[in-house]
């Protein structure tokens, strides 16, 4: 036997022990090559994919995201390894193995579990990276799509780096393994439990973090996110840190004094090896909480975007066609006939639709008593005329708002309403509003603003609309010719979020000079973000999981650092007549509740988050988070399944219950 | 009334390449209900085995056993688990008891199991732990107390069920001499004042001492019986002189107790 057969061996034995780690690993390699492929992909790099620029930038980013989180993994996975292994080099050094030489045994390990990583996690990712493009090309709305394709720059920056990383640590690792004792050594795996203790003032503090973190999130917004965001954060760590190691003894001790839960049946060894289960795990699980929390909440907050980018563009653009004809019965913005034929002969029917006659007012100035807000241009009589206010008569604005469901309004008689839509629900009270009507000033005093808004405004001839009684409106518009009145027209597709193409079509029709007129951007922007949100989702999808394989194989180790203790102890279970049953659920609940607690903990956390960005965005979507922390679950109960089928496995094939 | 009767058990090991290995050939024991009864024999004699057998952690390739009326061979796993944990007290050498439970939760394991109010637990508990003398030390971590409260404790989970046999496995094996009189003196009290049915393995000749009754066995059969005639003192030298006659390897115990 030569040392490196030795080493081989080792690895071989501990397989059930490396087997997590060991594919977290290939995880990791596999998800940088991909990345890298893509990166260096001749394609690419020839900027023959036009899209690709702002995904290869997003990636590079990714990459250095996975190696400094393998490299924490990896560090910690190491270094909990030689932990557990502390009796069998208490055995090698025992049969008279030199400190050296159990440092170069652990570094021939490593590198033997490195190479095979490496080589397993490249083969993988050539293997998926041709549908990891496809589905690429597919969201990029690519039309031809990238070519399958080894490039060895990737292949050799994947191996090298990664090399280079788990040599690194292990030697870094070794160096650290300390001189203990060789009776120390024999001895590490069989030390009392000891009593689980808490201390009160720990206790108080882990209870006043939380709450106080949490609080300050349901209540943090806009304005108070610079001061509140990092105590916000302290006190959140703090206070999960303080949960596991703490407040989890003291629940346990709750329940171990309720007798009546307590004493019954299964739960007492439920409950009592679940404390130090806990205990003895808790910043393991403190981790896996808090990587859960920065999952959920960067993977929430991009689908809650996309949610809210979407109701933002309905209300920015309540129209999904909307443009301004001058004249009453003009047709030079877009052919009316030619547009409906379109729209019918590509299968698109109209859900609703306006014509709503009105005025505008050019050159036009506003000003307000009780705000600095200033609307139109201060030396608004010399200004250019491009630009109009849209003033409508109040029957034609609750006819619109009742089509829309916002409420109506009542108005001032010889008054203007300004309709004025911001976030934060202000108004700007009363002010005067000057400009120029049919080639004559025109003023008149404004009430007030509403926040809403009915129309498109991203039109030239419908900048701002304005609202006046219907009196004054009959009173004005008699003397205006129908020439000089505007129309607008607003029509809202079913199913406008795939309506881009057609929306391009009808956008040729319209002449150049009008194309101001018109806002039919809703559909095509719409398109535009999906595209972008599904590709940042695509691509943090990938980084997720990893996260999310890593926090589960941390527990997963744990839990097999455990199963010596865990089968004599159910050997000596089954002896005195326990039940395979009884056995399976003592292990299966306490794994689920290793599993599902730092999960529970990170939707929490990550609950607050979204809670607090709908503060900021003045929006109420937080509960849509509940998708991907759906998804979420799902996996976690996928690992779940894994793990407990294997633990449990191994724990009956040894103890043959 | 016997409680166990044990008729032409035999037990045969096979390996994969045909060897075959009588460990336990022909053996008849009958334990009536209230004694207390000792098997003893050599290194390698079977006794371990034999235990097992009656343990229903294993099962006779011939032969049966009959425990309080019922062939454990007959049960399914799960319900002789069961049978295991209502009719069988078991004591180990090891003590088995476990690290994260306290000395009180872990006596009173067996009823916890069963389901029975806490309210009846404890009325069982506190008689069974005084006679036992670990009334103090009820709240105590397994680490925090001696082997010999340790196996007194053992002793206590193995009785609280009332069950129909106690098995114990070299119960004084990993205890100095003192702590051995102590648990031996306890088990004693248990058989005698609860009536408790004990059938103790072991190859100490003082624990054996505190037997009725000794089933001694060599290579796999029974050799001898020898009963308690007078005092204890007495029938230790009987035991000796039974075991010298006995033969085999006796080597790892220390003889010099009484």
């Amino acid at each position: 036997m030569t040392f490196r057969s030795l080493a081989l061996s080792n690895v071989k034995g501990n397989w059930r022990a490396y087997g997590a780690f060991f594919l977290s690993s290939v995880f990791s390699v596999m998800i940088f090559y991909i990345y890298a492929a893509f990166i260096y992909h001749p394609d690419v790099v020839s900027g023959h994919i036009l899209q690709a620029d702002k995904v290869r930038s997003g990636m590079t980013f990714c990459l250095y995201l996975i190696i400094i989180f393998s490299f924490m993994f990896i560090l910690y996975s190491n270094s909990a390894f030689l932990k557990t292994r502390k009796q069998e080099f208490g055995l090698f050094s025992l049969f008279g193995m030199t400190k050296k030489q159990l440092r170069k045994l652990v570094v021939y390990e490593n590198m033997v579990i490195a190479i095979l990583a490496i080589g397993m996690g490249i083969l993988l990712g050539v293997l998926f990276s041709k549908l990891f493009f496809m589905a690429l090309g597919a969201l990029l709305d690519m039309q031809e799509s990238i070519a399958f394709a080894v490039p060895l720059k990737a292949v050799w920056l994947t191996a090298g780096g990664f090399f280079a990383l788990f040599l690194a640590i292990s030697l870094w690792t070794v160096v650290r393994m300390g001189r203990s004792e060789i009776i120390d050594m024999l001895k590490a795996a069989r030390k009392p439990k000891g009593r689980l203790v808490y201390s009160r003032w720990l206790v108080t503090l882990a209870a006043a973090c939380l709450l106080s973190g949490y609080a300050m999130a349901y209540m943090m917004d806009s304005n108070s996110f610079v001061v509140l965001s990092l105590p916000i954060l302290v006190t959140v760590v703090v206070g999960t840190y303080f949960l596991f190691t703490q407040l989890s003894v003291l629940l346990i001790g709750w329940i171990q004094n309720r007798k009546g839960i307590y004493y019954g049946r299964t739960n007492m060894l439920i409950f009592a090896q679940l404390g130090y289960k806990i205990r003895d795990n808790a910043r393991i699980l403190f981790v896996v909480s808090i990587l859960s929390a920065v999952i959920l909440t960067a993977m929430g907050t991009v689908y809650i975007m996309q949610i809210q980018s979407r109701e933002q563009m309905l209300e920015s653009s309540p129209y999904s066609l909307a443009y301004v004809e001058k004249g009453l019965h003009s047709q030079e913005v877009i052919d009316q006939k030619q547009l409906r034929e379109i729209l019918k002969s590509d299968g698109y029917s109209i859900s609703r639709e306006t014509k709503t006659v009105g005025l505008a007012l050019e050159q036009y100035h506003l000003t307000f008593e009780n705000s600095s807000r200033e609307i139109g241009w201060e030396n608004w009589e010399e200004s250019s005329p491009d630009l109009s206010l849209f003033i409508i008569s109040a029957t034609d604005y609750n006819k619109l708002a009742k089509q829309q469901g916002e409420p109506s309004i009542q108005v001032e008689s010889g008054k203007l309403t300004l309709l004025y839509s911001n976030n934060f629900g202000t108004t700007l009270g009363p002010g005067r509003a000057v400009g120029v009507l049919n080639g004559k000033r025109f003023e008149m005093p404004v009430a007030d603003s509403a926040n809403v808004k009915v129309a498109n405004n991203w039109i030239d001839s419908n900048f701002y609309t304005m609202v006046m009684d219907d009196l004054s409106f009959v009173d004005l518009i008699s003397g205006i010719p129908e020439e000089e009145q505007r129309v607008f027209y607003g029509i809202e597709l079913k199913n406008w979020e795939k309506a881009a193409p057609t929306v391009a079509k009808l956008s040729e029709l319209v002449p150049e000079a009008m194309r101001g007129e018109k806002d039919f951007t809703r559909p095509e922007r719409f398109v535009d973000m999906k595209a972008e949100t599904s590709l940042i989702l695509f691509i943090g999808l990938f980084i997720s999981l990893l996260f999310f394989i890593a926090a589960g194989s941390m527990i997963y180790f744990k839990l097999f650092t455990e199963l010596q203790e865990d089968q004599s102890q159910y050997k000596g279970l089954a002896r005195i007549g326990m039940t395979r049953k009884e056995i399976r659920r003592i292990v299966v609940s306490q794994i689920a509740i290793v599993f599902y607690v730092p999960c529970a903990v990170g939707i929490v956390h990550a609950l607050f988050a979204m809670k607090s960005l709908d503060n900021m965005m003045g929006s109420s979507n937080w509960l849509y988070s509940f998708v991907v922390i759906g998804a979420y679950i799902v996996m976690q109960t996928l690992y779940f399944l894994l793990a407990s089928g294997s633990y449990m496995r191994s724990l009956t094939r040894v103890t043959a219950v | 009334m016997s409680v166990l009767r044990a008729q032409g058990l035999g037990k045969i090991y096979s390996s994969k390449g045909n060897v075959v290995y009588k460990a336990l050939e022909d053996i008849d024991l009958q334990v009536e209900a209230g004694e207390f009864v000792g098997v003893m024999g050599p290194s390698g004699s079977g006794k371990t085995t034999l235990l097992n057998l009656l343990a229903t952690i294993d099962r006779p390739t011939s032969g049966t056993i009959e425990i309080n009326g019922v062939n454990p061979v007959k049960l399914i796993e799960n319900k002789l688990a069961l049978f295991r944990r209502r009719e069988l007290g078991f004591v180990f050498q090891d003590f088995n008891l476990l690290d994260t439970l306290s000395i009180q939760e872990n006596i009173i394991l067996p009823l916890v199991l069963e389901g029975m109010k806490p309210a009846s637990i404890l009325q069982r508990l506190s008689p069974i732990a005084e006679m036992l003398g670990i009334s103090a030390i009820l709240n105590k971590r397994t680490y925090e107390v001696s082997g010999g409260q340790k196996q007194r404790a053992a002793i206590a989970r193995a009785i609280i069920h009332q069950p129909s046999l106690v098995l114990a496995d070299e119960l004084t094996g990993n205890l100095d001499s003192k702590a051995a009189k102590d648990v031996m003196d306890a088990l004693k009290e248990m058989n005698e004042k609860l009536k408790a049915t004990v059938l103790m393995v072991t190859h100490d000749p003082f624990s054996a001492s505190y037997c009725e009754r000794i089933v001694f066995i060599k290579d796999g059969k029974l050799f001898s019986e020898i009963r308690k005639g007078g005092n204890r003192q007495a029938f230790f030298q009987q035991i000796l002189d039974a075991l010298s006659v006995l033969g085999g390897n006796f080597d790892d115990v220390p003889f010099a107790r009484a």
